[in-house]
């Protein structure tokens, strides 16, 4: 293991991590060994070289810019020609017997399935949310069970996914504390810490669906304190002004960063800049894109039955069990609420039944 | 010098990219072209590897050569396919929108020369290694490859410099695009080991950047 690499990917999920993209053996394959495809996000290669320990397999690290399989297949990083790229460069071909590729579930927003069948002759089949999943679904005949499909947040995969992206903001805020406001570094190490764990081992609990809107109740919480306080003129035997400040400003970063940390919460940031009117920064797009407008309301998630080929790519790919087979095999989009706006399912449908239509705005008044 | 790692942000803007990049990188780029263009002064049929919003494939074509590019970037592609047409250059050129990976389908023994500018440091080692493969199976025998792209410094000094420098290059580039390039460490060895003879090799930009020309030594059918 490389301990820069590791602490990098840990601490600085923001930026890219990547390890090299090859074609790797994990125990002593052979023709008939399974073949799995993961993106080069260092962390996520160790650890499925982890839980792949004793078995054997081909593991195809394809190019995802160095990040995690969910952000960068909703970035469109991770997507069909870094598969097809990987498939055709890395010699996979010669190797095997077989033609069935196993990827990563939570791809589906940015790897299209069909195309890379008719691009390469391999045919996808969705793999386990999680890695620690793996060994008992290949044990299994590659079956996955309804659990291995579906994503959770619970507070060990919270504090996972939001410390690698949250902590080069904590350290600017350092910085600045450092240069501005010396004195109360150490205030401010304290309280973002706190506030980061409370809020992180709380938030399923607290109302609201948003990273956003679960803030609010503890911002309203705390800003009462503080009124209360000022008004009132309560003394503890130190002000704890400027620490209500910082937990409450390090709460609106917090917030703001947890849609979409995960398949369970809705994305925040992106919206709320398209709102502003910042579509873009450099190529990453905010405006325009389908996720971003179906989260704002521009675009409707919509279902032609007729067009409904009953492929069931729905039902397997939706990270939060939106869909649903009815009786006559066709989908049906039972947990609508539950949609975080992922676009899995549009991606996959074979048939093109499912859609994300603009919403049709209403006629400005006349005269 | 380094200004080639802006190239990420810059892809986003295909209509001005050619413009843009040059001004960054002070005119380096076309004096790179330039010099491209000069060593393909006999070559008939030429290969653009990434050809990007076509300008290199155009400057082989009005030269008289006929000229099949292709990029990965769609909206790239699109401004190529634009200036091809506003050039009366549709007969000589012909651009496609594919990565290295669709190279197999190009026919063996079949063109003079090979091009690629600031390409093959976006590749893996894997399709970088692909793509030199298909390049020695694609050229005529004693077929010209020409790659012009960011390496790693040779010297430890300049390695060492060139990474503190580039590392916050690096950082604010990312935080702008997600997307970065990566200089090659040994692509004269790697276009040796495809088959290729180095015939010249130009460094610039404090050693960061190179420009190799090999010739395919023998072919296997041949």
């Amino acid at each position: 293991m490389n301990p820069f690499k590791f602490a990098w990917g840990m601490f600085f999920r923001l930026f890219p991590c990547p390890t090299k993209i090859e074609l790797r053996r994990i125990g002593n394959p052979d023709r008939q060994s399974p073949v799995l495809v993961t993106c080069n996000f260092y962390i996520t290669v160790r650890r499925l070289i982890r839980r792949l320990k004793g078995m054997n397999a081909w593991l195809l690290v394809a190019d995802s810019k160095g990040v995690n399989v969910w952000c960068a297949a909703g970035g469109e990083e991770f997507n069909t020609h870094s598969v097809v790229s990987a498939i055709k460069t890395s010699g996979i071909n010669d190797l095997v017997d077989h033609r069935k590729l196993i990827l990563p579930s939570l791809g589906a927003p940015g790897i299209k399935a069909k195309d890379i069948a008719n691009q390469t002759g391999w045919t996808v089949q969705w793999g386990p949310v999680r890695i620690e999943d793996i060994p008992v679904y290949l044990n299994s005949g590659q079956q996955r069970t309804e659990e291995m499909k579906r994503v959770t947040y619970n507070w060990c995969e919270r504090l996972d996914t939001s410390i690698g992206p949250l902590f080069p903001f904590f350290l600017v805020g350092a910085l600045g504390f450092l240069i501005f406001r010396s004195n109360l570094l150490w205030h401010y190490f304290l309280v973002a810490t706190i506030t980061f764990f409370f809020f992180m081992l709380t938030c399923p609990w607290l109302p609201g669906k948003r990273g956003l809107t679960k803030v609010i109740f503890l911002e309203i919480i705390l800003a009462i304190i503080l009124v209360v306080s000022e008004v009132f003129n309560l003394s503890y035997g130190f002000s704890i002004r400027a620490d209500l400040i910082i937990a409450m400003l390090m709460l609106l970063v917090y917030g703001s960063e947890l849609g979409g940390l995960t398949a369970t919460i809705p994305s925040d940031l992106d919206p709320f800049l398209a709102k502003l009117g910042i579509g873009t920064v450099g190529n990453v797009a905010f405006a325009g894109t389908v996720r971003t407008e179906l989260l704002n309301g521009l675009r409707e998630l919509t279902y032609d039955r007729d067009k409904c080929v009953g492929c069931r790519n729905c039902v397997e790919v939706c990270p939060q069990g939106c869909w649903t087979g009815d009786e006559e095999n066709r989908a049906l989009l039972a947990k609508k609420e539950k949609c975080t706006a992922c676009r899995a399912c549009i991606v996959q449908c074979e048939g093109k039944a499912i859609t994300a239509e603009p919403k049709a705005m209403p006629e400005p008044p006349s005269g | 010098m380094f200004s080639y790692i802006f190239m990420k942000i810059l892809e986003n803007r295909p209509r001005s990219y050619d413009r843009l990049i040059n001004k960054a990188s002070r005119g380096h780029i076309m004096s790179i072209k330039k010099a491209v263009v000069a060593e393909l002064v006999a070559a008939d049929r030429i290969l653009d590897i990434g050809c990007g919003t076509g300008e290199l494939t155009a400057m082989l074509a009005v030269q008289g050569a006929t000229v099949e590019g292709f990029d990965l970037n769609a909206k790239m592609v699109a401004v190529a396919q634009e200036k091809i047409r506003e050039e009366n250059l549709e007969k000589t050129i012909s651009i496609y929108q594919m990565g290295v990976e669709g190279m197999n389908g190009f026919p063996d023994s079949y063109y003079d020369a090979v091009v690629s500018t600031l390409v093959f440091s976006e590749l893996s080692d894997a399709e970088r290694h692909f793509a030199l493969k298909h390049c020695a199976r694609i050229l005529k025998p004693h077929g010209l490859i020409l790659i012009a792209d960011e390496v790693v410094p040779q010297k430890k000094l300049k390695k060492v410099l060139y990474a503190i420098i580039r590392l916050p290059m690096l950082l604010a580039t990312y935080l702008v695009c997600r997307a970065t390039s990566h200089p090659i460490a040994d692509l004269a060895g790697e276009i040796s080991s495809a088959g290729f003879t180095i015939q010249k090799e130009i460094r610039s930009q404090g050693d960061s950047f190179a420009l190799f020309v090999g010739r395919l030594e023998k072919k296997d059918n041949a």
